[in-house]
């Protein structure tokens, strides 16, 4: 064919070199993890300054330590109910699991005049026994975990004040001092109170468990999803169990503390401290909710609640206004987390498509070929392996005329020649095998919906070359993973092009990519010298087929929403791409070599008028989108479609049109070998197949690329 | 199949799903009956028979209104908080000199008011009840506290004001007034769960909340209202309670121990907490065992932590026979399901 592309001449092609859009910018943000964090972190900020801002002095080195001093009690109770909550539970008794421990404490040093590591350990089992006893019934028998621990709760007060009012004079009375007991009591090491060291301990030790720990995952995984943490195999009674015994522990540490500190229990103590600890965990965790272990969200809504309430009463104000307060902070804090709990995905649903005015080129260059202006060929195509695939998305054949093809169930199979109709897997991949490429040793490469770039060798064995590349700047969603790699091909020097259509979509989400219409995508290589994956071009619009020109100097691109191949100077990438053929009259997909030098596309639906003018108004599908259910949607006309052939120099010189009945629909990819063209089809369950009359007979794909004597 | 979904639908017709726990409870209560009668003398007297419906009175207009929050699928941690701030309310009122039917309607809507937030937070807000209730405790406590009394615990009503007189008077020769309040709050809150729409739908609710909701049925609406009916409960024995004592406590709130003992009566009668079934004689079973424990406990002359003490065991023990009774599904439960 004598025609010639002049590189030079062909008109630039727009990328951007980043995409601005504040909703972009939104739900990105709405879709990051740390968003409910920013609860507990923006009411600290808020109090820290109001306090500081209306009492003053209060942030002096003194009074922290003062606070630190006589905080530390309640910032343990706060995490052994955090503990609890975290399994799924809820821990009333706390208060009064707070006060029997102190109690305990007490006893066994005042009146016992035991040794202060036994004191300790007798605070400790005091508060593992209402642990365990939460435990057993709440966990182990399953019992409703509310009440259970109001049971515990009103039961133990009962006991204590039973015991401590035989005791306290007794208590009071006693004169013993002990150095170990003063120094817990009230020193300070490095100018921390020996309290708060247990604090920052004991906080340490739950964050280690959470992160680290498998009984700390098995807590989170039994409070986020019983049922799923009971399929998994986790022993979620004895779990709940633990987690109850657990918090009983760190409250009886609490008592302890309090007890070396304070030397003295009143009747109130411990009296509505699970109020408090209640609210501070909501207040951290933005809500209550079960199986999250953000230990340090957590300390900080701790803290908040404890400097408010400090401060409140400071100020002067009663213990019944400090109550006041705190339920109403409680009902404010559960009723913004549970409606934004609720909507978030509404919300992030709302704003995640983000529609651009978008002008695709009038159709031009097909004059006289367009369907319905010539017969439909592919109506009358031989139809190989019907039934026995599904959802062949490209198709390739090796240099033994074998048949290869992707499948939706992750597969990779061969289809044997000469009869086409025996299916073998050739490879299990997983994923969405999407384009297919030969490479000069006759391995088969794979690109891969869900996992990146696959390479499958002769001995069948799958090998995932890349699945990142480098995260783009200015964006605020990690882009390094590949998340729809479409199609390849392989350059003289064995680097592999590949395109990651859409960075924002999953596969079967990829029609909102075309109602966006937004440069989603990019154009992606592998050097198999040094292994590494580079960006060559970002923000494409849906980079889709991608082919080596015939003198393996250039590189074709679709761009599938934009009508338009693009074209790529090896030599020189980085001089961004130019238009090879602009205008077509249908989206195009795979793009592959024809063997008298010019090129097929598949064309895998077409455009009508009615969305290409739906395309230059972005409210229009924006709001189609959120108000009108997805089947009713304006889109490109994908019950037509087929093959066009173009010349070397661009020019549309054939078309293979699809009829709206079948036998094939939706072509999305067409590979010329021996005289006939093999055509997939993403949604097909068989591959079609017609004889070229003016083909070269002896023509093949891997020739082509890799010269006739390989192998 | 349509006469078996008739009559699976018929919550007081069934016969194979009927609670355990109500003749276990009702044994418990005789033999304990028996037990103080030989033990205890005078136990068994008409005195003391009188001395027990009076004390329970109170009780029992509670557990009305808990025992259809329960059948609901709900449960209201601020009745006892709402008691005592509609009493406080009806106090503040006729010591301010307003008649004693303003001071009553007053109350009433004030109650009301708190039933519905209560109410409007769980069905509309959706936050889960146990959490609303207890919010809503502390706020109420402490907005009272603040606001009404100015920090004190304790506000003492006009002894010789009409309204608390007639709350202690006697309406027949042997039926005090609280007897016959409670009488009637056992007789509308019967009425309300048996033949009334509403009450089929709070059933309904308790069975199986998803399909009442998909059903079509006013189950935001009935939410509310079952928590505006336990709140004006609350206030019926907020006025019972004070016109006896001629005081409101607020200590009663933060011991806890009143709505625990209204819970016992509520469960140990056979209403399981998952809702859906139990009725008005499920609540008499279990406030004749906790009236008849009350009594022969004080007539031992045990403290109140003693019985504290021993009202947790037996709770305990009744949420584990419940449970054991009425087991979860442990396919659907979830975390967070307390």
């Amino acid at each position: 064919m004598s025609a010639q592309f002049e590189f030079a001449a062909a008109p630039k092609a727009r990328t951007p070199y980043f995409v601005v859009s504040p909703r972009r910018v939104l739900s990105e943000i709405l879709s990051k993890g740390w968003v409910e964090s920013t609860v507990p972190f923006v009411a600290f900020l808020c109090v820290i300054f109001g306090v500081g801002l209306t009492s003053h002095g209060y942030f002096t080195i003194d009074n922290l330590r003062n606070l630190a001093l006589y905080g530390s009690d309640g910032g343990l109770v706060v995490l052994a109910l955090f503990v609890v909550v975290a399994a799924g539970g809820i821990d009333l008794s706390v208060g009064s699991n707070f006060a029997m421990s102190a109690f305990a404490a007490l006893y066994c040093f005042h009146v016992l005049n035991l040794p202060v590591p036994i004191v300790l350990a007798a605070s400790l089992a005091s508060g593992a026994a209402v642990g365990v006893v939460n435990g057993a019934l709440a966990g182990l028998a399953g019992c409703g975990a509310l009440l259970t621990t109001l049971g515990t709760m009103i039961t133990v007060r009962g006991v204590y004040t039973l015991a401590s009012q035989g005791q306290l004079v007794a208590i009071s009375s006693s004169a013993r001092t002990d150095e170990v007991w003063d120094w817990i009591g009230s020193e300070r090491v490095l100018g921390v109170p020996v309290n708060f060291w247990a604090l920052i301990l004991v906080a340490v030790a739950v964050l280690v468990m959470f992160r680290q720990s498998r009984f700390g995952w098995h807590v989170l995984a039994v409070g986020g999803n019983r049922k799923a943490a009971r399929h998994g195999g986790i022993r979620v009674k004895a779990t709940i169990f633990l987690a109850y015994t657990l918090g009983g522990v760190i409250v009886g540490l609490a008592g302890f503390l309090y007890a070396a500190r304070e030397n003295a229990v009143a009747s109130d103590t411990g009296v509505g401290m699970e109020f408090f600890a209640l609210t501070a965990l909501v207040v951290g965790l933005g809500g209550f909710v079960p199986g999250r272990g953000s230990t340090v969200a957590v300390l900080i809504g701790f803290a908040t609640i404890y400097i408010l309430n400090n401060a409140l009463l400071n100020a002067g104000l009663r213990g019944d206004f400090v109550q006041l307060a705190m339920g109403a902070i409680l009902i404010v804090i559960l009723s913004i987390d549970t409606k934004f709990r609720k909507h978030k995905h509404r919300l992030l649903a709302s704003t995640y498509v983000d529609p651009v005015a978008f002008e695709v080129d009038a159709v031009a260059g097909a004059k006289g070929l367009l369907p319905g202006e010539i017969a439909a060929k592919l109506a009358g195509a031989d139809i190989l392996a019907a039934g026995l695939i599904d959802g062949p998305e490209d198709v390739i054949l090796d240099a033994d005329d074998h048949l290869f093809c992707g499948t939706r169930d992750g597969r990779l199979v061969r289809i044997a020649a000469p009869g086409y109709d025996e299916v073998e897997t050739f490879a299990q991949i997983g994923g969405r095998p999407l384009g297919l490429a030969l490479d000069r040793e006759g391995r088969i490469l794979v690109c891969v919906a869900g996992m990146g770039l696959v390479r499958v060798d002769r001995q069948r064995q799958v090998e995932l070359l890349t699945d990142q590349t480098q995260r783009s700047l200015f964006t605020i969603q990690d882009d390094t993973t590949i998340r729809m790699a479409d199609d390849l091909d392989v350059a003289p020097d064995g680097t592999i092009y590949f395109s990651d259509a859409t960075k924002r979509y999953d596969i079967e989400s990829w029609g909102l990519d075309l109602l966006e219409g937004r440069p989603n995508g990019r154009l992606l290589s592998w050097d198999p010298k040094t292994r590494k994956t580079r960006t060559v071009c970002d923000n494409l619009v849906f980079p889709n087929g991608v082919c080596l020109t015939h003198d393996g100097r250039h590189l074709l691109v679709a761009s599938t929403w934009t009508c338009s191949l693009l074209i790529f100077d090896l030599a020189d990438m980085r001089a961004g791409p130019r238009v090879f053929v602009h205008g077509l009259p249908g989206y195009p997909d795979n793009v592959n070599r024809a063997s008298d030098g010019g090129y097929w596309i598949a064309l895998a639906g077409m455009r009508n008028p009615v969305t290409d003018l739906a395309m230059r108004f972005p409210g229009v599908r924006r709001r189609m989108t959120r108000a009108v259910a997805p089947t009713h949607w304006l889109f490109g006309n994908l019950n037509i479609g087929g093959v066009l052939k173009i010349d070397a120099a661009g020019r549309v010189v054939d078309a293979y049109w699809d009829e709206p009945g079948g036998p094939l629909y939706m072509i999305t990819s067409m590979r010329e070998h021996k005289g006939a063209l093999y055509l997939g089809g993403v949604t097909n369950n068989k591959i079609g197949r017609i004889r070229l009359a003016a083909a070269d007979p002896s023509w093949t794909g891997p020739a082509s690329y890799w010269g006739k004597a390989e192998r | 199949m349509t006469d078996a979904t008739a009559n699976a639908a018929v919550p007081m017709g069934r016969k194979a799903r009927r609670s355990l726990l109500e003749p276990i409870v009702l044994g418990v209560a005789l033999a304990l009956i028996v037990l103080f009668s030989t033990t205890i003398p005078g136990f068994a007297s008409l005195g003391n028979l009188s001395v027990i419906l009076s004390n329970s009175t109170s009780l029992v207009i509670l557990a009305c209104g808990m025992a259809v929050v329960v059948i609901s699928r709900g449960l209201d941690l601020s009745q006892i908080a709402a008691m005592v701030a509609g009493a406080t309310t009806f106090s503040t009122l006729i010591n301010a000199g307003l008649p004693a039917a303003a001071a009553l309607a007053l109350a009433v809507l004030a109650m009301a008011l708190i039933g519905f937030v209560n109410g409007w937070l769980i069905a509309f807000v959706e936050i889960p009840a146990m959490l609303a209730t207890l919010a809503t405790a502390m706020f109420m406590t402490g907005l009272f506290r603040f606001g009404v009394l100015r920090g004190d615990y304790l506000l003492i009503l006009p002894k010789s004001n009409p309204a608390v007189v007639f709350f202690k008077s006697d309406l027949l020769p042997g039926l005090t007034a609280p007897v016959a309040l409670m009488i009637v709050a056992l007789v509308v809150t019967g009425l309300v769960l048996r033949f009334s729409t509403t009450g089929r739908i709070i059933y309904g609710m308790g069975d199986n909340f998803q399909a009442a909701r998909l059903s079509g049925l006013p189950v935001r609406n009935t939410i509310v209202f079952v928590y505006v009916y336990s709140a004006l409960a609350a206030l019926l024995a907020g006025l019972v309670i004070a016109s006896a004592s001629g005081t409101v406590d607020f200590r009663i709130v933060t011991n806890g121990s009143l709505l625990f003992e209204v819970i016992l009566v509520v469960v140990l009668g056979g209403i399981p907490l998952r809702g859906g079934r139990g009725g008005v004689r499920n609540l008499l079973v279990g406030a004749a065992l906790i009236a008849v424990l009350r009594n022969g406990m004080t007539l031992y002359d045990f403290s109140t932590q003693t019985q504290d003490m021993l009202k947790g065991v037996i709770l305990m023990a009744a949420i584990f026979v419940d449970n054991y009774l009425n087991p979860r599904d442990a396919e659907t439960d979830t975390a967070g399901d307390l």
